[in-house]
């Protein structure tokens, strides 16, 4: 997978989770990734304010094990059309 | 793991003997608590004796002060009375521009990150820092000690302050959603968790929350943890991180913080002077590494200073006015702890915050408790005031003129108050003072809340 939404997903995993792009793939679920509770929780912020969206927690529940984060992919892309985040979307996410 | 600990330590008063020992070394007089006291009482009266006696090693210093991290620009810039003050305009809205004088640190805590991926508040970044650089000093094996031995005792005015200056800013201003580690990285805890996560402490964690004397209280409470036997090793210190506008506002409105001069900003602390108009807001942690002085000499550990004395107790009198009576109890129960006397104290790094009404109680506590001999200095001048991590970074100015023979003037000290002259000290200004036969230390920390602490140190050979 290599869209613009999976793109900004791994960057912020990257850049705010300190993970190595190599462990980021759309097969892996968050829990697999290493993210705890209280990460899942600020990794959804972050990936809401990147693309500027709240997800509803009846379609994501980030406590949820098995999400996978293609599966993000796909909400983000249903709310959202596929749109890029806005330029610096991410730096402000990372300091919000 | 317990059992195994009790086994081989003989249990929670295991530093018993040793301290016995160093009491009868330094000729303490025997049976002080003895004659009315009722027999359990006597020996318990006498336990608590003996543990009062003993030193606590200090096996390593690593800090973040607005002075430098290292040991060579710190002593640089103490013993010359370099100051690291320098002049910030804060501009808020429409508010009226707020001139300060401010000590910050060359440290950069962006995106910093704890150990499990939490973002870190500034000061718990220092916190780290410093903590770090204190245990490599130390040559203490994390892997090797006993983790329940190992002790957290932390103290900080404000913990989180940055952190939650610039999450209520993005909130009110900016409708931006708190984040979801906002508690936990603003918890007056916050760095005590981190360090126990870092180092694997699974001793007494604690947080200490007594203003301006927290880590000289933290410190002083982490020695006697050490002496009663219920651990082995401490980390032990302090910090605050405050210089955001919301905090700085906060201070300025007080009228505490002194203006810059124009022409030489920093210079506009001035401890103990005639001209003196408060203090400079600094920002910084501290971090010692202390131990029992048998788990010192079980590992073979060179340490050159110890830990001999401590009090802490309240004025009780005002919120912010100190109370020169209490500060001299306070440093008398000090000497009391150390077995020593007031003649023993070679050097008193004063708190001097150079405000009119701080300085004026602290030199008459001073008077009180040691006349006019001892020499004395307040090097927050210099290194501005770091609050909840000032009393440990005092501490190290202390250790430094000890390790060094060496006494940090009083920067920016030019005339003494007149209204001193009926009770004079000896002020330590001009150029650092040689004194090579000193041995002993003593350090002071005054709190808003009225918590005095007072630290004594001392060669340890």
């Amino acid at each position: 997978m290599n869209t613009p939404t999976f793109n900004t997903i791994a960057q912020i995993l990257e850049q705010d989770f300190r993970l190595a792009r190599g462990h980021i793939a759309p097969e892996r679920t968050l829990v697999e990734l290493g993210l705890d509770s209280l990460s899942l929780m600020e990794f959804v912020f972050a990936v809401e304010d990147a693309f500027r969206l709240r997800i509803p927690e009846d379609r994501l529940d980030p406590r949820a094990a098995g999400l996978t984060l293609a599966h993000l992919c796909d909400v983000i892309d249903g709310m959202t059309g596929t749109v890029l985040p806005a330029t610096g979307a991410i730096a402000r996410a990372a300091h919000a | 793991m317990h059992d195994r600990a009790a086994g081989q330590h003989g249990g929670p008063l295991k530093g018993r003997e040793p301290t016995a020992g160093i009491a009868r070394r330094r000729g303490r007089p025997a049976g002080r608590f003895a004659p009315p006291v009722p027999a359990p009482l006597a020996h318990a009266a006498h336990a608590a004796h003996a543990a009062h006696a003993a030193r606590v090693a200090v096996a390593g210093l690593g800090f973040v002060t607005p002075l430098g991290r290292t040991l060579g620009p710190f002593d640089d810039a103490l013993f010359a009375g370099r100051s690291a003050v320098v002049e910030r305009t804060l501009a808020i809205g429409r508010l009226d521009a707020m001139r300060m004088a401010v000590a910050p640190c060359a440290f950069d805590s962006h995106d910093a990150r704890g150990c499990q991926n939490l973002p870190l508040d500034r000061g718990t970044a220092m916190a780290v820092a410093a903590a770090q650089d204190a245990w490599a000093g130390s040559g203490l094996d994390a892997g090797t000690i006993d983790a329940e031995r190992l002790g957290i005792y932390w103290g900080s005015g404000m913990a989180g302050a940055a952190t939650l200056d610039a999450t209520l800013q993005g909130l009110y201003g900016e409708d931006r959603r708190m984040r979801p580690t906002t508690v936990l990285t603003t918890m007056p805890n916050a760095a005590v968790a981190e360090l126990a996560l870092r180092f694997g402490a699974r001793g007494a964690a604690l947080g200490f929350a007594c203003a301006c004397a927290s880590s000289a209280v933290a410190i002083g409470e982490a020695m006697r943890a050490i002496r009663g036997g219920w651990i082995d090793v401490a980390i032990v210190g302090g910090h605050d991180a405050m210089l955001v506008p919301g905090m700085l506002a906060g201070w300025h409105s007080m009228r505490v913080t002194a203006p810059p001069p124009p022409d030489a900003p920093g210079t506009a602390c001035r401890p103990f002077s005639a001209d003196r108009a408060g203090f400079a807001l600094g920002e910084g942690a501290v971090a010692l590494v202390i131990e029992s002085e048998a788990h010192a000499r079980a590992r073979g550990a060179a340490c050159a200073a110890m830990l001999s004395g401590y009090a802490t107790n309240c004025d009780s009198v005002h919120m912010t006015h100190p109370d020169a009576g209490g500060q001299a109890r306070a440093m008398r129960a000090a000497l009391k702890d150390a077995g020593l006397g007031a003649a023993d104290i070679g050097y008193v790094n004063a708190h001097g915050t150079a405000t009119v009404a701080g300085d004026a109680a602290e030199v008459a506590s001073i008077h009180e408790v040691f006349g006019s001999v001892v020499p004395v200095s307040s090097t927050k001048a210099v290194h501005g005031h770091v609050l909840g991590g000032g009393g440990a970074l005092e501490l190290v100015v202390a250790l430094r003129a000890l390790a060094r023979g060496l006494l940090p003037p009083t920067a920016h000290l030019r005339t003494p108050d007149p209204a001193f002259d009926a009770r004079p000290v000896d002020f330590v200004r001009g150029e650092a003072r040689p004194a090579p036969a000193l041995r002993h230390v003593l350090s002071s920390s005054f709190a808003f809340g009225g918590t005095n602490a007072v630290l004594i140190a001392s060669r340890a050979d």
